[in-house]
């Protein structure tokens, strides 16, 4: 189910103020969140972030697109390999493609 | 068999369920599609005249997205899934489940058939 329209979407507050803290001094950082659960809004448009996923942080340049989705949705928390002795067709799991 | 939209071809059942045949027209749509076009749902879709096939056909061309277009609409929100990178768009490329569904057994619409893997537990059972 999704999320009541009469809330608004979820943003965390203190990743919000750091993006706008970065809006008035102009730099562009990484910004190294565990805040997964954040929704990605359009004032994060142009920011990089750096999104922890259990154990590393996974770099996120958020284009237009983006927006909507949770900045956990391209942070993989599962890196499946492949099975032992399988094929050696090698799956193209997650991590950023391109 | 009158023809709407290029290639459909609703039959001998009544106007509202024929135009279901269209993709992108269901049970809720194609009520309205007849109310708008004032063509009775009940009437059996040979029975239509030209002149209300062609309402019907104005009528859902500049209503509602169907067919062909639908499609694309359909293809362009994968793709951008695909694009962004993000977890629903691992999955479409990887032709899993996309919404969070156990891939441990089921999941056969998205896998497709069986693939056995030898020397796996419960290999003999299947047999």
């Amino acid at each position: 189910m999704g999320r009541s329209i009469k809330k608004g979407p979820y943003v965390d507050m203190r990743l919000l103020g750091k993006v706008e803290k970065q809006q008035r001094n102009g730099s562009r950082e990484p910004l190294r969140t565990w805040a997964r659960d954040c929704t990605i809004v359009p004032d994060f448009i142009g920011h990089t972030f750096m999104v922890h996923n259990g154990k590393n942080f996974a770099k996120l340049f958020v284009t237009e697109d983006m927006v909507g989705h949770k900045l956990g949705e391209f942070a993989p928390t599962r890196m499946f390999k492949g099975h032992s002795g399988g094929k050696l067709k090698t799956p193209s799991g997650p991590g950023p493609a391109k | 068999m009158p023809r709407i939209l290029g290639v459909d071809l609703p039959n001998d059942k009544p106007t509202h369920i024929s135009l279901r045949y269209i993709k992108g027209i269901g049970p809720t749509t194609s009520l309205e599609v007849c109310e708008k076009a004032r063509v009775n749902p009940q009437r059996k879709a040979r029975e239509l005249n030209e002149e209300e096939v062609a309402r019907i056909a104005t009528i859902l061309d500049r209503e509602y997205v169907v067919e062909g277009q639908l499609r694309r609409q359909e293809q362009q929100n994968i793709a951008r899934l695909r694009e962004i990178g993000c977890y629903r768009g691992f999955r479409h490329r990887r032709s899993l489940p996309a919404r969070g569904q156990r891939t441990r057994t089921n999941a056969r619409t998205r896998k497709g058939p069986r693939k056995t893997v030898a020397g796996k537990k419960g290999v003999k059972d299947q047999k």
